[in-house]
């Protein structure tokens, strides 16, 4: 058993059994644990000034928005068609051209494809920064770039979907089991008719059922995008908060939520059938 | 050609015409989208504005990034720390009492049914709605994010924490009640220590995708660093938006570094 | 017929895993390799289809110096030696079918193998060679539904399908229970006998070995250290292939044990 640094502060106890075998149990670190989160969420409550008392007095006023919503405001539908299809679209559209584009991306960052450390090294860093910087983030400095609209929506979910795809199926790519590759290899097959007959029929599957779900998620996420002036429902949104005009606002998330709803139901359908 | 052969050749399942309703569907949504969105090239000011975008990120403002006052990087990333992590908690704890009534092997089926509905409910809500809401509450600032962090979090949480509470070992509570063992005991050394690291495997895994998601906040002015990242970038600062991106970016990969390692030990048990 | 000779094989990592080895198979032999796992076996009969390569000396199969072919000769030559392996190494995600005909791709057109549109004569000869193997009836399912035996069974239609004169498994049945184990053996003999194909196993089960195999190989080292009919193996010879076994672990250490 090798000893870490808290096994030094912390010494292992030692039991002796009966016919002269010694058992050394390490020192628990569930209580250091629990310790450090219980410190940390106190600094939290210290920073961000929570204070649970609020919610008890003022906890009321939560509910005004949501009741302000009901009953929504139905006539506003025929204002929320094109906006919300414009979501629907530019969603799509980005989650598709992402889904492509994360395909040489993963094959470039798998160590099992293309066997170069550091171009593996330098995609996969690539993905990863990708990743970090938040879709609203990029949303807004394409707002800049291409003027308000769908544009800047789609290629912001171009982006965010390539990453997330990307890190996912290189990740999936690296764990594949290459025997049926060398197996293809030892029947006489190219490389390429390898890869084409052993890792794709391997991938595919998951490849679909990933991009099926990051579309999911970028419908609802989409949503919000048009805060930034980035096109689509959430425009519509941010316009009829600022005017507080709760009705409309209720008629869009209840909108939203339906298309949410059977969106999500038909991707999970395939992607059960994909499983 | 033996029959047994012919007979199975034959049998070769027909999917030509699945395939293609299912390209057609696909390529008709592939149209309609293109339809949808206006493709357009850099505006006029886009090439310029790109040239100071890239220029004022690779130059970072050295001496906004390193300031530890309060209206430093270091602080504001502090900030949306605490709010993520503080967000992560409370919408955790939100979620045990949720995902009981969500699995069906512990409630009736027509109550966990309507308690998935009413999650897909407030999953389905805009994080910034939240935010506006929770301002009304507690007034513009870091508290509102949390709270609106909360919401956002029980979600996910409560959908993972059912997978691990229908998942569970079962072997285990037969084998204590042939021990002799009390109902209390059977909850308290059978079913928590397996629960235990599954909960707190997915509440990390939270944590790491609520700090992405706090920096959206500042927004609706629900706190952290979103705020003043936005402010920056609307009013064309590019060198201070340079040091806020890359305080993030780092901040998000040691985490996530942080993440993976402390949930592959809490799965592996080592 | 395969033929080394003076062959010797070093990895990189300055490993020896053949060292001077001289052997002649005839056509329709059925050889047992045995030895200790890390003794060569592996290395042994993947030089035979170039899996590996040698360092020195010559290794010819049917008067092919092998050494010496180039790119799409080696593939040339590869078609006429089927391989099978312990993990089975099929494609899980898709039907049996689809894993079979696998063996006819390089020679299809561009574009057939590309879409993976197979034509008629190549899907009867793999539900032809399913046939022989006995598992006709599974040529639609996928092959993560099937058990062990039956997964190791499509491998062997789908080497079948090539139509090789030889055949290495390496071994083929060290994942399987010992029935299935044996009727993968059955397969193997009939398949020596009714196609006079060479067959080349490497096998962890001795009894097994002696059971089916008309010859038995025993490397130890990288060297051959016994090569004779399987009738003529002792319990001497196992002795020297396996080694006297000294290293059995103390039990009476004071323990360490993580609770």
């Amino acid at each position: 058993m090798e000893e870490t640094f808290y096994d030094k502060i912390f010494k292992p106890k030692t039991y002796t059994l009966e016919n002269g075998k010694t058992v050394k149990q390490r020192a628990s670190r569930t209580p250091i644990v629990l310790l450090l989160v219980l410190v940390a969420t106190y600094a939290s409550f210290r920073t961000t000034g929570a204070d649970l008392s609020l919610l008890l007095s003022r906890g009321h006023q939560f509910f005004v928005i949501i009741i302000g919503m009901i009953p929504p405001n139905f006539k506003f539908i025929s204002s929320i068609w094109g906006p919300l299809f414009d979501t629907i679209q530019m969603s799509l559209l980005g989650s598709l051209a992402g889904a492509l584009v994360a395909i040489p991306l993963a094959l470039l960052s798998s160590s099992n494809i293309i066997k170069n450390v550091f171009v593996n090294g330098f995609f996969k860093f690539f993905l990863s920064i990708l990743r970090t910087l938040p879709t609203l983030v990029l949303a807004l400095i394409f707002t800049f770039l291409f003027g308000l609209g769908t544009m800047a929506g789609m290629l912001s979910i171009f982006v965010f979907t390539a990453s997330y795809v990307g890190k996912l199926m290189y990740e999936h790519i690296e764990n594949v089991d290459m025997g049926a590759f060398e197996a293809h290899e030892s029947m006489g097959l190219t490389k390429v008719e390898a890869f084409r007959y052993a890792i794709i029929p391997e991938v595919l599957p998951t490849y679909l059922s990933v991009s099926l779900y990051a579309f999911e998620g970028n419908v609802r996420y989409a949503a919000i995008l048009g805060y930034v002036g980035a096109g689509g429902i959430g425009l519509v949104l941010n316009e009829r908060l600022g005017w507080r005009d709760y009705p409309s606002v209720g008629m869009v998330l209840l909108v939203l939520m339906i298309v949410v709803f059977i969106i999500e139901r038909v991707s999970e359908y395939f992607r059960r059938q994909l499983s | 050609m033996n029959e047994a052969v012919k007979l199975q050749y034959n049998k070769a399942p027909n999917r030509k015409m699945y395939f293609a309703v299912l390209t057609t569907i696909i390529l008709a949504l592939l149209i309609w989208s293109f339809l949808g969105v206006d493709i357009t090239g850099f505006d006029e000011k886009g090439t310029g504005l790109a040239r100071n975008i890239v220029s004022g990120i690779l130059t970072p403002d050295l001496e906004f990034l390193f300031d530890f006052s309060s209206q430093g990087v270091p602080y504001l990333l502090y900030e949306t720390i605490a709010i993520a992590l503080l967000g992560t908690v409370f919408g955790s704890i939100l979620a045990i009492p949720i995902s009981f009534l969500m699995a069906p092997s512990v409630v009736k089926p027509p109550v966990a049914y309507i308690t998935r509905l009413f999650v897909i409910f407030i999953r389905t809500i805009p994080s910034l709605v939240y935010g506006i809401m929770f301002i009304r509450v507690t007034g513009p600032g870091a508290y509102a994010g949390v709270l609106t962090m909360s919401i956002t979090s029980i979600g996910m949480i409560s959908r993972l924490y059912v997978d691990v509470i229908e998942n569970l070992d079962r072997g285990i509570l037969e084998a204590m009640t042939s021990m002799g063992c009390t109902t209390y005991q059977k909850i308290r050394y059978g079913i928590l220590p397996q629960l235990f690291s599954s909960f707190l495997s997915t509440t990390i895994y939270r944590f790491d995708m609520n700090l992405r998601d706090a920096t959206i906040l500042g927004l609706v002015g629900a706190g952290g660093i979103g705020a003043p990242l936005i402010f920056a970038m609307r009013s064309y600062r590019w060198n201070e938006v340079g040091s806020i991106l890359i305080g993030l970016v780092v901040l998000i990969l040691l985490v996530e570094l942080f993440s993976n390692k402390l949930r592959s030990r809490l799965v592996s048990g080592t | 017929m395969i033929e080394f000779i003076n062959v010797n094989k070093t990895y990189p990592n300055g490993v020896t895993a053949l060292s001077n080895v001289n052997l002649e198979i005839e056509q329709g032999e059925f050889v047992a390799i045995i030895g200790l796992s890390g003794a060569g076996k592996s290395t042994l009969i993947r030089c035979i289809n170039r899996m590996h390569e040698i360092n020195e000396g010559t290794l010819n199969v049917d008067g092919v110096n092998v050494s010496q072919l180039k790119g799409k000769q080696v593939r040339a030559f590869r078609r006429k030696i089927g391989m099978i392996f312990q993990s089975f190494n099929l494609v899980t995600r898709t039907t049996v079918l689809n894993n079979v005909l696998v063996s006819s791709v390089p020679e299809l057109s561009f574009w057939r193998k590309t879409l993976g549109l197979f034509p008629k004569d190549k899907k009867v000869a793999a539900l032809e060679a399913l046939d022989k193997v006995g598992i006709l009836d599974k040529a639609y399912n996928r092959v993560d539904q099937l058990s062990g035996g039956q997964q190791q069974r499509v491998a062997l239609a789908r080497t079948l399908a090539q139509n090789p004169s030889i055949i290495l498994a390496d071994e083929p049945v060290a994942s399987l229970d010992p029935v299935t184990a044996k009727v993968v053996m059955d397969d193997f003999k009939r398949i020596n006998q009714e196609m006079d194909m060479s067959i080349l196993i490497n096998i962890h089960h001795v009894e097994l070995a002696l059971e089916y195999a008309d010859r038995v190989i025993g490397v130890r080292k990288g060297e051959i250290v016994y090569d004779g009919k399987s009738e003529d193996v002792t319990q001497d010879v196992l002795n020297n292939i396996y080694g006297s076994i000294t290293e059995v672990p103390h039990m009476d250490d004071p323990e360490e044990a993580e609770v």
